[in-house]
């Protein structure tokens, strides 16, 4: 009864692991080392929305100091062949991106109770959603002009920042031969039939500003290219396993 | 009444979902797809999507389905109806979501008799800690088991 699965298609997520992230001229990632340019958003930024952005590297344990509402935590993967949910991807493991973010005035970009504070006592590290204590983390940390709260543009040009710094590494990410990964996971869409049919229903944020998610962007658990729940109208959207396992949801809540 | 700190779920989360994860490695599964619905502001607006969904799990022919929610109060009324419209569908259903102490359910109904509470602080409360209430691997597990006993025994 369970010979008979239909496989309709591949998705291969192939992890790289880091070992150490460090500053440098130009981004690169060479045998377990991860090189990024800490000044590189600098220019990059709508100065009517943002009025800086610091790169900061958090070595693993180093977690005693003060961080800004934790508005996102990423992984880096990037799409190396094929759309979302089918193909072949690339991710990073060992190094997680975390977004936060307040206002010149320290007005916290969260939307019902904030986590800004020492990091060690606002992120329960090893959850699904967290990096572990031992994992290097590339706190991307964003200042926002007054009033971050008052508009859906201030989280979006946030995170639309944040995601061209990822983007960068992303790039290089998809060039490293598949072969050298650390590990493979091979996922299938399929049929199996005679058994319960189930689905999955995710309640999702989708009334504006933090308190919005991100669907179908170009790149997994990326920004760019994506489309808005709140635009979609919030009406339900179906996504196929290997779609969802992808990174098809960005989360802006 | 939104997503607070503790339980929103980030997107690593999404990446790597336990309820995903847990749902396909179940052999006795045939896990159709991901459902994403959106939690709109207006009251007349979260009766609409709910019913959607509802209509689409319908339509999809399911034995049963698993609704998770990552805020409470306010997205509570969304989560309410959205399991009653699933299941006067006679469709199994089995909820995920915070409740705690601080996060008893502001409307109720007769399906919602299989929730699987996220809370894990002792006080049961919104501690403001990403990712310490999120729904992890255990939560997924009872989830996944409750939902199997509900279709067995048919809604």
């Amino acid at each position: 009864m369970s010979n008979n699965e239909i496989q309709m298609r591949r998705l291969v997520i192939k992890s790289f692991h880091i070992e150490e992230v460090k500053y440098g001229e130009e981004f690169a990632i060479d045998n377990g080392s991860l090189t990024i340019v800490k000044d590189f958003l600098n220019d990059k930024m709508n100065k009517d929305l943002i009025e800086s952005v610091k790169i900061n590297i958090i070595k693993p344990y180093e977690h005693d100091m003060y961080v800004n509402s934790i508005m996102d935590v990423m992984p880096i993967s990037t799409k190396v062949l094929g759309q979302l949910g089918e193909g072949i991807t690339h991710t990073l493991t060992g190094v997680y991106v975390m977004l936060t973010g307040a206002d010149v005035d320290g007005v916290q970009m969260a939307e019902f109770g904030s986590s800004e504070g020492i990091l060690k006592e606002q992120m329960y590290f090893g959850r699904p959603g967290t990096p572990n204590v031992d994992d290097y983390i590339i706190h991307v940390d964003v200042t926002f002009t007054r009033g971050c709260m008052s508009s859906r543009k201030y989280p979006l040009e946030g995170h639309r920042v944040c995601d061209l710094f990822v983007q960068e590494i992303r790039n290089i990410l998809k060039k490293l031969p598949g072969h050298k990964c650390t590990e493979r996971h091979d996922f299938y869409d399929k049929i199996r039939p005679g058994k319960k049919r189930v689905a999955i229903v995710k309640q999702i944020a989708g009334q504006g500003v933090m308190y919005d998610n991100q669907l179908f962007s170009k790149e997994p658990s990326g920004f760019e290219g994506g489309r808005s729940i709140i635009d979609i109208g919030n009406v339900p959207i179906i996504l196929t396993p290997n779609e969802y396992r992808d990174g098809a949801l960005r989360s802006m809540v | 009444m939104g997503i607070g700190p503790s339980t929103k779920e980030t997107s690593l989360h999404h990446f790597r979902d336990p309820l995903l994860a847990v749902a396909t490695s179940d052999d006795d599964l045939d896990v159709v797809g991901v459902v994403l619905v959106g939690t709109p502001q207006d009251n007349d607006d979260k009766m609409f999507v709910g019913k959607r969904a509802a209509v689409w799990l319908e339509a999809m022919r399911v034995d049963g389905a698993i609704l998770s929610c990552d805020g409470w109060g306010n997205s509570h009324v969304d989560f309410a109806n959205t399991i009653k419209e699933i299941g006067s569908r006679n469709i199994p259903v089995v909820g995920v979501t915070f409740n705690g102490v601080q996060a008893q359910f502001v409307v109720t109904n007769k399906y919602m008799d299989t929730i699987v509470d996220i809370n894990k602080s002792e006080e049961g409360i919104e501690t403001e800690v990403v990712g310490e209430n999120s729904a992890d691997y255990i939560d997924a597990k009872k989830a996944v088991a409750l939902l199997k006993l509900k279709m067995q025994r048919g809604v």
